[in-house]
């Protein structure tokens, strides 16, 4: 079985060191592709052993998983350059937040009658194995193509299948998640060097001890709120601390913190639901290069009936004749 | 090598279900002494095989290295009880927050000239083997029997030796840090479950996330604001999520919550220190348990008559001092 990423950044980058790290793939079995060469992390995955290229057609041929691992806005722009070269053994993998299955399948129904379609939301803690992925499964896509994701995943840390109309709260939450902590635990530092502690130290003991609490979590059939009692004696230093949090609305940030990423996930999906793609939200020596690309003829004809500079015709592209 | 713990709270269950758990000691060979047999702690230890006493004197002739895992305004109690039988094998290791060595081997030294002391801080993920723990050694132990407490220590963690100054700053950070996780992940699956999630799916979540998140900083050399900048894709979901959380000051509350729990820490220190221990705060039921086991007197303790603050050096010129 062959892995392909269409988008070489960071999820890309993240997911190829995590299966090979779990040694669920060979890295020449892999094959990942952009247009952009300047991005540090396809230095990174060529330095894997990754195959690299700058054809999406190549990744598509060479490979049976299909991972799109690029920007919402891009996702469109990808199904019509990809679309002619689907075959059926693909399973397309999205992992482009607020992307809806459907949107995805009516674009590549116009290439084939079955595309086999997967929407996953992942997260950057794949690179340590300790990811959690949630996904759903398209129309046409079968119950075992599912399995094969989630052991794919799995490997990499947890996965579970739920209803597609979860996964944008899924996103606010634990896609989003590892950013929140990143920004605790730089603040939980400051307070450690604040205190007197050399920062190497404060670093090293807040993420240690958020890891632990996480992991006494995920192992206990406890309440939250059960185990932070636990940690209170009474009196004590840490419910003087909890005090603080609490007073200045702690609870209330991280709601809210899930909440906006999931709303601008949604808004995303919409934006990406248009099916159109500004000329402004692509770098033209970008689109430039995926001309050049084999086999990208369709938007050549497209092209060569549009005078260059009129953004109506560009945007005509790629709305459904 | 026996272990003995002082206290049988959350604190010894957390250390002893993790050494357990490392293999590092058997439980025949631990002993927890506590003159309350009904916390919840008791029981779970009894079921894990640890000899259970309502004797601290039994615990320390029993054991080599003896935890200290009892309530800061508790240890000089403790340590005027247990004081004449220290031998020179015993390693007295006191996790007691803000209680400092030098106010140990004080008390300690009425009965011994060289008590071997050390200090430590560490927390409860000890349970699941990934704990945080900070030591520091004191003027009587050898670096051996720091490095023997750093054994046992990082087979439940991480575990390093700190100058003791910076022990309540510690406190603050990873002693009481886990509390601070667990109300942060409550409020997270809030969230979640405020857009739709199931609970248990959104407690799951969100505990994973930060484990994840916390993994990929211990075994990165980036810097935090690195990694939180490689999850944010320009005008995405996440970066949106951000500016909510910097506008209600995340960062500050996480600064004051470490500032809050050293400060504290450094206020039990000062409370212990008096080495007076108000008898409003003792449960006189405990006191009574406390007398009525073998070879406690109430001279020992410090107790002559009701009332009367138990720790006045006066009674200390009249017990015998060991040499």
């Amino acid at each position: 079985m062959s892995v392909g990423f269409i988008g070489a950044g960071q999820l890309a980058h993240a997911l190829v060191k995590g299966f090979t790290a779990a040694g669920v793939i060979a890295t020449h079995r892999i094959t990942a592709s952009s247009p952009d060469t300047d991005l540090p992390t396809v230095l990174g995955l060529r330095k894997m052993g990754v195959n690299l290229t700058t054809s999406n057609k190549e990744t598509v041929n060479k490979s049976d998983v299909l991972f799109l691992a690029v920007k919402p806005h891009i996702i469109p722009f990808v199904l019509d350059e990809i679309g002619p070269d689907i075959e059926d053994r693909h399973l397309i993998v999205s992992c482009a937040a607020g992307v809806t299955i459907s949107s995805i399948e009516k674009k590549l129904l116009q290439y084939r009658s079955a595309p086999k379609v997967m929407r996953c939301m992942t997260n950057t803690p794949v690179v340590v194995k300790e990811g959690a992925t949630v996904y759903a499964t398209g129309t046409h896509a079968e119950v075992e193509d599912g399995k094969l994701l989630e052991q794919l995943m799995a490997s990499v840390g947890f996965c579970t299948e739920v209803e597609e109309d979860l996964i944008d709260a899924v996103t606010g939450l634990s896609g989003s998640g590892p950013a929140y902590a990143f920004t605790a635990l730089d603040a939980l530092a400051d307070g450690g060097v604040k205190m007197g502690l050399p920062r190497r130290l404060a670093v090293r003991l807040g993420a240690q001890a958020l890891l632990g609490a996480a992991k006494m979590l995920l192992e206990s059939e406890q309440h939250p709120g059960q185990l932070k009692d636990n940690v209170c004696s009474p009196g004590g230093a840490t419910i003087h601390a909890l005090h603080f949090l609490e007073s200045g609305g702690f609870r209330s940030l991280l709601i809210n913190a899930v909440e906006a990423s999931c709303i601008r996930t949604r808004e995303l999906q919409y934006l990406a639901d248009q099916e159109r793609i500004s000329p402004a939200a692509i770098k033209k020596t970008t689109l430039d290069k995926v001309l050049q690309q084999p086999g990208v003829t369709n938007f050549k004809d497209r092209l060569r009936t549009a005078p260059k500079s009129n953004p109506n015709d560009f945007a005509k592209l790629f709305i459904d004749t």
